[in-house]
């Protein structure tokens, strides 16, 4: 029971991260693989504050959220000036900057030591320690993310998203600040995925830097591909079936170092059928319209 | 200890340059980051190790064959994965994310077959080196900024002589007005292949010639050469050989006066201020054109 708990916690932890990385990636059209950053330095605020200040959720989640803000919008700062391949190498750059900074700064970080027994999220004096009351506690972030971005995407900055997604010069040439939503956008998608590091932080109390790697981003990219990009409900079906996946694979018996390529293998094969997909799509779209 | 800090920044320019030139010459054909690239530089490594270590076939021979099988599986990918894709008219980014699947799948196909362990080709005892005025540098070293420069240049004569490359000089400056002239944009595409995995299977040889390898090495290399790319920007040839010694110098410096740990970052930090006071690199000229 408590392994279906420990995944559903796992599930609902990724379902924040790819969801708050729809913003960018379907909605305002930049892949982004700098997402597993953002959720390191959710976590890594909240364990360093918590460990050695002793500081409740209640400030550690504002100030993570604000650090992961503050650093989202510096960086689509830089970035919003490219595109496509561009925004792709730029993210991946400030990946790599961000895991040697929480790799290599051992004075703060301890490097890949990690932080150990990081306090469970305690508020008005109830903890969170059992799987099951830290499993309502995600489930309640879940609800709020979910409820924030899919109200986000239907208010009109969400239209300007969808606008400049589809035509970038066009939704410019209707006078709407393109570059302004971009960066607004990112800087939520930096903010929400700090979200999921402080809950990671607190369940799993141990964190190194080898949790916020490159493959972490493109694995969380990977998601949201698979569930197209926007629609968050399919967003949420490919969580759950990719953070099953390897789970699966263990049941069906394959031994466990092989298990870890398998998973990505699949997921591998995945994003190319995804993409041919989308080709087909789009071939469909055209002809309908011809 | 300068001279040895000389040294290592000529072997890493050297790499990155080859390893540039590459990656330039699929992307002038392809107009997209093919991560796929990654993959044939461990490639050329791994068959390496195969035929040599393995099946005990001269070195030689074992690097030959190397090449060969390299170039012919980014020949496949080219003819079952981008062909059919560029017929579905993807855009960019999607095709960038579809060679990203093919590096995932291939990567870890490799670390299943070889397992994630170091692994090397030299089978023979490693030298010393050769003693120059006070710093060290192996022979194979040595061999590596000669082949790197014979490369080179035979990849520019290619380039700029033969008529294979100025279709492919063509088809990169504009698809649609070479096609209407009647150059086959197919056949500069598996031109360009045919020579950036060759060129890219070398470089994987001579870095695990040099060191040794894992699974993921040809990744952290490919991030360099698209950094050095970017850098450089798309103009002429000798911005490239700017960018690389600049990133090449930049990292040794950082590694000799702050720590090796953090070379990765230097490289990125000089791209993201690149990017944002020169966001066309050395040559000022545009990597992609606006497309309207």
């Amino acid at each position: 029971m408590d392994y279906i708990l420990h995944l559903a916690i796992l599930i609902s932890i990724y379902t924040i991260l790819s969801q708050s990385l729809s913003i960018v990636a379907g909605y305002s059209g930049q892949l982004s693989l700098a997402h597993a950053g953002f959720y390191g330095i959710g976590a890594y605020t909240t364990a360093l504050l918590s460990v050695n200040f002793g500081l409740s959720v209640f400030i550690t989640l504002p100030l993570a959220m604000l650090l992961s803000g503050v650093i989202a919008f510096i960086v689509s700062k830089i970035a919003v000036k490219t595109v496509d391949d561009y925004f792709i190498i730029i993210t991946l750059g400030i990946q790599v900057v961000i895991f040697s900074i929480l790799n290599n700064w051992q004075e703060v970080t301890r490097g890949p030591l990690g932080i150990p027994a990081i306090p469970s999220i305690e508020v008005f004096g109830f903890s969170f320690n059992s799987k099951l009351s830290f499993l309502l506690l995600s489930i309640f972030f879940v609800t709020i993310v979910w409820f924030l971005i899919s109200n986000l995407v239907k208010s009109p900055f969400g239209r300007i998203l969808r606008a400049l997604s589809e035509d970038e010069i066009f939704t410019k040439s209707l006078g709407k600040n393109v570059y302004q939503a971009k960066i607004i956008s990112f800087t939520i998608s930096g903010m929400l995925a700090s979200i999921a590091g402080v809950l990671y932080a607190h369940y799993i109390s141990y964190i190194d830097p080898t949790s916020f790697t490159i493959d972490e981003s493109i694995f969380i990219l990977s998601i949201v591909i698979i569930g197209g990009m926007r629609n968050l409900k399919t967003i949420f079906l490919a969580t759950v079936f990719l953070v099953l996946l390897p789970e699966a694979l263990r049941f069906v018996g394959m031994p466990s170092n092989i298990a870890a390529n398998m998973r990505q293998i699949i997921y591998g094969i995945a994003l190319i059928l995804v993409i041919f997909q989308y080709g087909n799509r789009k071939n469909k779209f055209k002809m309908k319209r011809t | 200890m300068t001279i040895q800090i000389l040294i290592n920044i000529l072997l890493s320019s050297s790499v990155y340059a080859l390893l540039v030139f590459s990656f330039r010459i699929k992307y002038l054909t392809l107009r997209f980051f093919d991560f796929s690239h990654a993959i044939i530089i461990t490639f050329g490594g791994y068959f390496t190790y195969l035929f040599s270590v393995l099946m005990d076939f001269n070195l030689f021979l074992a690097i030959s064959l190397a090449i060969i099988s390299s170039v012919i599986i980014s020949l496949l990918i080219l003819q079952f994965i981008y062909k059919p894709l560029q017929k579905r008219n993807t855009e960019n980014w999607q095709m960038l994310v579809a060679s990203l699947g093919i590096y995932i799948i291939l990567q870890n196909i490799i670390s299943i077959i070889f397992g994630d362990e170091n692994k090397s080709i030299r089978t023979w005892e490693i030298k010393k080196g050769y003693n120059f005025l006070n710093a060290y540098i192996t022979g194979i070293q040595i061999t590596l900024v000669f082949s790197t420069i014979i490369l080179l240049l035979l990849t520019w004569l290619f380039l700029n002589k033969t008529k294979i490359g100025k279709k492919i000089k063509a088809v990169s400056s504009n698809p649609t007005l070479s096609s209407i002239l009647g150059i086959s944009n197919d056949k500069a595409t598996i031109w360009s292949f045919i020579i950036g995995s060759f060129l890219a299977s070398i470089s994987g040889i001579l870095i695990t010639l040099d060191s040794d390898m894992i699974p993921t090495i040809g990744f952290n290399w490919l991030l360099y050469a698209v950094v050095a790319m970017i850098i450089a920007g798309m103009g002429k040839l000798r911005y490239v050989f700017m960018s690389v010694v600049l990133l090449a110098t930049a990292q040794h410096l950082s590694a000799y006066y702050i720590d090796s740990k953090w070379m990765n970052a230097t490289a990125y930090i000089i791209l993201i201020v690149f990017l944002y006071f020169k966001p066309y690199g050395f040559s000022g000229k545009k990597l992609k054109k606006a497309e309207l």
